[in-house]
């Protein structure tokens, strides 16, 4: 079950992260609602865990955070990417891809005694 | 290196606590309420709303916690509040606490100053370069000095050390601004510095091309206690000229405040190119004589040299040199010691005698960890109404274990903290402290790291013995049964386990109380002891004439000039002088053969101490003279060679107790020596020696230029030194007087391990009493406020006194028997350690024995005194009515 958590929590951090380059500086609930979007019915968010991800983050320096105000005059703290983050983005988005690419071939029907 | 920068933002966010916990109630906020608004917008009524954003984010309390925990180090965070709350606990209960780390206070500050002579002693390296290849040479049969002959040639001819250094304490007389001053030395051979590895504080060392042939290197090094004090710091004092017994030297140094030579508790203030022997010990060169064996010799072995390896090379040179010089050498083989405690002479006793005393002091810190393990079962019992409630409303068990040790680890801390403090106070007050004598022993016990390390993990090792039955009792607790208000499940089990902490209790107290009252009786009997002579009512002094300059036959005139100058002074008895006495630092030893063999072999030879005296010795130090006369003023240079004997010699070298008139080969006049005495068996070396065979010569033979003076006088000391600083100050100004006061105060150096032998072991005992006496008080007290109830009932059904004074002694009695019982044993098995501690130890000693249990019996009798008698006085109406 631990295990379980930290691979979504590291999808969770990509996910973040990869929301934030096409958005821009964001609110914890924008990143959440966006996330659960795009995913569509597939995942079901718990918006709570979006939080300490976020932190994480923060503390290893890939995003950064302040207050500001939304659309409808809410306070809110809004995140943004640092230059770091964007590196990081890049670099876990190569392994996804790899990763993908190589479980796809595996799961691909019928090539695997090629 | 983004976990660590993770890592310290977590620490990071140990700290401003109430900011960050606002912005995360602001941040969850307005994150519900955007939700909120979204949701009323896709047309859901405000209630629904509402708990669909909750839903989603999946409650607001569990989502902080969760965010709490990335946020902080959740293992510093509960570490801190067990810290806070352990604080609390311990401070609602001053005296408890008090109490408990007085008890660690005492218990690891005994431990600590042991060890930090211990460290001193063993583990403190020296302060030289890779102080590990340095290995002292010994002697297998014959002790830890060579013949300096010897040394050159097992400098020159060995494979196994990258060099050997020789050297050897030497008094000598330095003059300064202020006047001369008796100070001790060292003569050491010219590689000595470089071997060692020492850099100097100041100016150069000496080498070996400067210690090449006798009396042509006058160069001096200063310790820098002596720079400091005798030259005030001077520093210009490099290539200034100094005298030396009378010689002038030419400063080249001053060596560094740490280095104070290769022995530990004989510090040299200058050190003189070897090669100097002859003008510092005037008149008695040794330096071409192999059979005065007055060199110690230290060896650096070369890198991958085992010690096997270098002790073979050296007997194998050994082996050469007894073949060549059969008559000095036969038998020579060597073997290594560590240095620093001239080998196994001093080393050997010495460290048998700090570890058998750092046994008994780790006792000590057992009983008192009992005493604790037993104050803290006590505590937890008490408190199991509030670990229960802690489990009920859902700690785990591993968090309230935590809970418990936390505070015995912060008690052991504070504990040891107090008595590490208590220790360094006292090692330092034992470095400060210097035995009355005219020798250079000084020590240095002050704490490290080492000792630091020691008291910590002391602490830490107190702390689970004392803190893990506590703890573990801690997790058992039922809150079902607790909280109900019953008397716990684990009452029976843990009354027994008291049980047993008392019974280790009063068998450790019976082991420690033994050993005092062992070295107690052996410090008695050591001062009741036959030494052969008579210490009270002597005053001595001494003085070296060569080194002042005198001339034999100058030196003989002095030498009875003051003996009637001093016998001639009213109040003194009788008076005599001589080389040297008995009990002493300085004993010197020489062969001597029976005087039937017509062929002197090595094999033959028995070495004897020897002491030189004046006529009148024997009866100013009261040795009883068996048979046979004194000697008197005609037993001089002219008449032929006398002897007097001690009854070990006459057994031992003449087979026979009727001795006088018999003769044996020895001596320095002439092939032969006459036994014209038998005097009284006594104590020369050390207390703890067999009987000694010992020949006194006639001072008047066999001159030396040593000379101590022995005054028996019914006038107190203090006042007959005085008179006899007067007298010798009237025949010669400027001699230096060395050695002076009464007897009694020069044996303190014979005494003294016995003395600290008592002083150590008699603290252990007293501690020892002390939590024993605490331990059953304890025992008893709470056993009677349980059962009070109890014994209310039995009174109102009419049990007689009696019957209420068995119920409640009974089973405290029993462990006592039971505790001295295993004591005894424990005590009785020990025996080897308390004869390497106590001097004639015998811990079989019938008295001893009946007095540690007469000891114990009382203490179980006083401890359980006054809860015994509220026991007898419960009132059963009260007690009934307690319900």
């Amino acid at each position: 079950m631990g295990e379980r958590a930290d691979v979504w929590q590291g999808t969770l951090a990509l996910m973040v992260l990869k929301t934030l380059q096409a958005l821009g500086p964001l609110h914890g609930y924008g990143i959440a609602r966006r996330i659960e979007q795009t995913s569509g019915d597939l995942l079901a968010v718990n918006y709570g865990t979006l939080y300490p991800a976020l932190l994480k983050l923060e503390q290893e320096g890939y995003i950064s955070s302040e207050w500001g105000t939304s659309d409808n005059n809410r306070k809110a703290k809004y995140y943004k990417l640092t230059r770091a983050g964007r590196k990081q983005l890049d670099k876990e988005a190569r392994e996804w891809e790899q990763t993908t690419e190589i479980l796809a071939r595996f799961l691909a029907p019928g090539k695997e005694s090629a | 290196m983004r976990g660590l920068r993770a890592l310290l933002f977590r620490l990071g966010g140990l700290f401003r606590k109430r900011r960050r916990e606002q912005e995360l109630t602001a941040e969850i906020d307005s994150h519900l309420q955007m939700h909120i608004e979204d949701n009323l917008r896709a047309g859901m009524n405000a209630a629904e709303a509402r708990r669909e954003a909750l839903m989603k984010l999946g409650g607001v309390e569990q989502a902080k916690e969760n965010y709490r925990d990335r946020r902080g180090l959740p293992v510093l965070e509960t570490l801190f509040q067990d810290i806070r709350f352990g604080a609390r606990m311990l401070g609602k209960n001053p005296g408890f606490t008090a109490v408990a780390i007085l008890t660690l206070a005492l218990g690891i500050g005994v431990n600590t100053v042991v060890f930090s002579v211990v460290n001193a002693l063993m583990l403190r390296p020296l302060p030289v370069e890779r102080p590990n290849e340095l290995a002292f040479l010994e002697n297998e049969h014959n002790g830890p000095s060579q013949s300096f002959p010897n040394y050159k040639d097992l400098r020159d001819s060995n494979h196994t050390f990258a060099g050997l250094v020789g050297y050897r304490m030497a008094p000598m007389e330095l003059e300064t601004n202020a006047g001369a001053n008796r100070i001790w030395g060292y003569l050491v051979t010219g590689n000595y510095f470089d071997v060692l590895g020492v850099r100097p504080a100041l100016g150069r060392f000496f080498n070996q091309s400067e210690d090449l042939s006798p009396g042509q290197s006058p160069f001096a090094v200063l310790s820098y206690s002596a720079w400091q004090s005798l030259f005030g710091a001077d520093g210009g004092i490099v290539g200034k000229t100094i005298r030396i017994n009378r010689f002038s030297y030419t400063v080249l140094g001053v060596a560094p405040p740490d280095f104070h030579g290769t022995e530990l508790l004989y510090w040299p203030e200058v050190w003189v190119p070897m090669m100097m022997e002859p003008q510092i010990e005037t008149g008695r060169p040794w330096l071409d004589n192999r059979n005065t064996w007055n060199t110690w010799v230290i060896g650096r072995l070369k890198p991958n040299v085992s010690p096997a390896q270098a002790v073979a090379d050296l007997n194998s040179i050994a082996a050469g040199l007894a073949r060549q010089f059969p008559s000095e050498n036969e038998g020579l083989r060597f073997r290594l010691a560590k240095p620093g405690l001239i080998g196994n002479l001093i080393g050997g006793p010495a460290k048998s005698f700090a570890l058998g005393v750092l046994a008994l002091a780790a006792l000590v810190l057992l009983a008192a960890c009992t005493n604790l393990a037993s104050m803290f079962t006590a505590r937890t019992t008490d408190r199991q109404r509030e670990i229960a409630i802690r489990l009920a409303i859902g700690a785990g068990r591993g968090r309230v274990v935590r809970q418990v040790l936390t505070e015995t680890v912060m008690l052991s801390l504070a504990g040891g903290g107090a008595g590490y403090m208590l220790a360094s106070f006292l090692s330092q007050a034992l470095s400060r402290l210097r035995a009355p004598m005219d020798f250079p022993v000084q020590y240095d016990v002050n704490p490290d790291w080492r000792v630091f390390l020691f008291a910590i993990a002391g602490s830490l090792v107190a702390a689970g013995l004392f803190g893990s039955a506590p703890a573990w009792r801690a997790s058992k607790a039922d809150p079902n049964v607790v909280l109900r208000g019953g008397s716990t499940s684990w009452g029976r089990s843990r009354l027994a386990f008291r049980d047993i902490l008392v019974v280790v209790q009063v068998a450790l107290c019976f082991v420690l109380v033994s050993a005092s009252l062992l070295s107690l009786r052996g410090l008695q009997q050591a001062l009741q002891m036959n030494l052969g002579f008579e210490p009270q009512r002597v005053s001595t002094t001494a003085f070296e004439l060569g080194l002042a300059g005198y001339s034999e036959e100058r030196g003989r005139a002095f030498q009875q000039r003051a003996l009637a100058a001093i016998q001639s002074m009213p109040g003194v008895e009788s008076a005599a002088y001589s080389n040297s006495l008995p009990l002493s630092i300085d004993q010197s030893h020489t062969g001597v053969f029976p005087a039937d063999k017509a062929e002197l072999r090595p094999s033959d030879r028995i070495g004897v101490a020897f002491y030189q005296v004046s006529p009148g010795f024997f009866a100013t130090l009261e040795t009883k003279l068996l048979s046979g006369r004194d000697f008197n003023w005609h037993d001089d240079t002219k008449s032929p060679q006398v002897a007097i004997v001690n009854v070990a010699f006459a057994k031992r070298v003449l087979h026979s107790e009727n001795v006088v008139g018999k003769r044996f080969r020895g001596g320095v006049q002439g092939p032969f020596a006459e036994v014209v005495g038998v005097v009284e068996d006594g104590k020369y070396g050390s207390l703890t020696e067999s009987q000694q065979p010992v020949v006194f010569w006639s001072i008047l033979q066999s001159y030396n230029s040593t000379t101590t003076l022995e005054v028996r006088s019914s006038l107190p000391a203090t006042q007959m030194v005085a008179e006899i600083r007067r007298a010798i100050a009237g025949l010669d100004l400027e001699l230096p007087l060395y050695g002076t006061g009464s007897l009694e105060q020069m044996l303190g150096f014979a005494f003294f391990p016995t003395r600290a032998a008592a002083i150590a072991l008699s603290a252990f005992g007293m501690l020892a009493i002390m939590l024993a006496a605490t331990g059953v008080h304890g025992l008893v007290t709470y056993a009677v406020s349980r059962r009070t109830h109890e014994i209310g009932i039995r009174m109102a059904l009419g049990a007689r006194p009696v019957q209420v004074l068995r119920l409640v002694l009974g089973k405290t009695t029993a462990l006592l028997v039971f505790g001295s019982v295993i004591g005894l044993i424990l005590t009785l098995a020990a025996g080897q350690v308390m004869a390497s501690i106590v001097y004639q130890a015998q811990p079989r000693d019938p008295v001893v024995m009946m007095s540690v249990w007469a000891a114990i019996s009382l203490l179980g009798l006083f401890s359980s005194w006054s809860p015994t008698r509220r026991a007898m006085r419960v009132d059963p109406i009260v007690a009934l009515r307690y319900e």
